[in-house]
């Protein structure tokens, strides 16, 4: 008779058993290595996307909430909370108006920014795990979200949108390690790169040797590298055992909600070779773009 | 006149159903704490450390043995993991079924039913394998060593949780064995 072993089962069995449990793990292994190239990574995306429309569009109203009047309460609290958003947009509005003023004070003949248009999303789902710190928002592509679109919320900046689904979007937070956002200090101008530290404070790198933060101080969004739109509130500067880190705005304040914006859109410039040269205009005493160039 | 009992005590309808009725109510379970674990968490203010549920069932399927449907089970349960977490697919995936083949081989080589010490050493050691595993592999796949602190508060909680249910994760014995084929 084959002997058992202490699980009841026969070795045979047992070891056939445990080859299955190893061709899995390797086969997950397998998988997991195959993804660091990107092509096989952007394969499984559709797969995400689906899943991220099913886990965050669905907003159904269960039987269970209309009979006990949790409808009429959930809708009036939104109407409040829809409210707070607006005067807090406002406010973020005027201390970003403020400082673009000044700049439009320096500078003259600068463009203007377009008025910022935008979709407002209820954050269904969150991962603090292991991996990127990201939200899932319950709107996508369909109502409107583009691709990198910038996520706020009542207190500041709180990300961008790496991944857009139809129905759903995922935002890489700015509190996450891989996040790097262009920023500057309200007051000081001081300019640095921010991202996520792992005690819940953002680091700075890029800092000039010789200028400083001032403690206490806004920290907004430069706008450097065109991902962000110029202004938008990221937290205060602290000065930790001689460091500058970032309390971030948007952890004071999170009401569940974010507004998606899209991101700001620098037309490129037109090929030298399509403007007109200066020797074929009449008038020669005007400088052209190519002329710039050529210097 | 004396009440007449019977000798028997009566058995509760937990400890009459087979492994299969078992395995489904623990994956209910599971599912249910991780799609509430999906929302966003926080408590008079404060976050709160959501337990990695899929783990329960790896630590408690693996004591009886290994057997196809727990492991097809946490499978699926770490694919979904995979794309909540927004991992790379197939980090769960290994860190569950690492936690199942270590249960189940910790349970061949001891008798993890019956000692007390064992009983409670073996999950513990099964839990910190598991979130070690998944520290490993996070750190490796983001280049960087992730922070800990989400992950130890995450294992508190799911070890918390699993020494009050470990019952509900308990099959009795191996799926599709029958009853009395177990020693």
């Amino acid at each position: 008779m084959a002997r058992l072993s202490r699980s009841g089962q026969k070795p045979g069995k047992r070891s056939a058993k445990r080859l299955i449990l190893f061709v899995f793990i390797f086969g997950a292994a397998a998988l997991v290595v195959a993804q660091s190239a990107p092509q096989i990574r952007h394969f499984f995306d559709p797969v995400r996307t689906v899943a991220g429309d099913r886990l965050g569009g669905n907003d159904s109203v269960t039987l269970w909430a209309r009979v006990t009047g949790q409808v009429a309460r959930e809708r009036r609290i939104k109407d409040l909370e829809a409210e707070v958003r607006e005067l807090s947009r406002y406010k973020a509005a005027a201390i970003s108006m403020a400082e673009r003023l000044e700049a439009y004070e320096n500078i003259l003949n600068l463009m203007g920014e377009p008025p910022v248009r935008g979709v407002t999303a209820r954050v269904t789902a969150e991962s603090d795990g292991p991996f990127a710190q990201t939200l899932l928002a319950n709107a996508g592509r369909a109502q409107g979200v583009e691709p990198g679109a910038i996520a706020v919320n009542e207190g500041g900046l709180v990300g961008r949108v790496i991944q857009l689904g139809e129905l759903s979007s995922r935002i890489l937070l700015i509190t996450d390690f891989n996040s790097r956002v262009p920023v500057m200090g309200e007051v000081s101008g001081v300019r640095a790169i921010l991202y996520g530290g792992r005690d819940g404070l953002g680091s700075l790198t890029d800092l000039p040797e010789r200028s400083g933060f001032i403690e206490g101080e806004r920290i907004l969004t430069s706008a450097e590298g065109g991902a962000f739109p110029r202004g938008l509130v990221v937290g205060e500067a602290r000065l930790l055992s001689g460091e500058w880190r970032v309390k971030y705005g948007m952890a004071k304040r999170s009401g569940g909600y974010v507004q998606m914006v899209p991101p700001p859109m620098i037309e490129a410039p037109e090929p030298v070779a399509t403007l007109p040269q200066a020797e074929e205009t009449d008038a020669p005493a005007q400088a052209s773009a190519a002329q710039g160039v050529r210097q | 006149m004396a009440k007449r009992t019977s000798g028997r005590q009566r058995k509760s309808l937990w400890s009459q159903s087979g492994p299969t009725p078992r395995l489904l109510f623990g994956a209910f379970a599971i599912a249910a704490v991780g799609l509430l674990g999906l929302t966003p968490k926080t408590l008079f203010g404060l976050s709160i450390a959501w337990p990695y549920a899929a783990l329960w069932g790896a630590v408690g399927w693996g004591r009886v043995g290994l057997s196809l449907r727990p492991m097809l089970l946490l499978i699926v349960f770490g694919l979904i993991q995979d794309i909540s977490f927004n991992a790379p697919f197939g980090c769960f995936v290994i860190v569950n079924l690492v936690v199942y083949g270590f249960s189940a081989w910790i349970a061949s080589m001891f008798d993890v039913m019956n000692e007390p010490l064992v009983a409670v050493v073996a999950p513990v050691l099964q839990f910190i394998s598991g979130f070690l595993v998944l520290w490993l592999l996070a750190s490796a796949l983001e280049d960087h060593a992730v922070r800990a602190t989400p992950l130890l508060a995450a294992l508190l909680t799911t070890g918390v949780i699993y020494a009050m249910s470990h019952r509900l994760f308990d099959l009795g014995r191996t799926p599709g064995q029958q009853v009395g084929q177990a020693t």
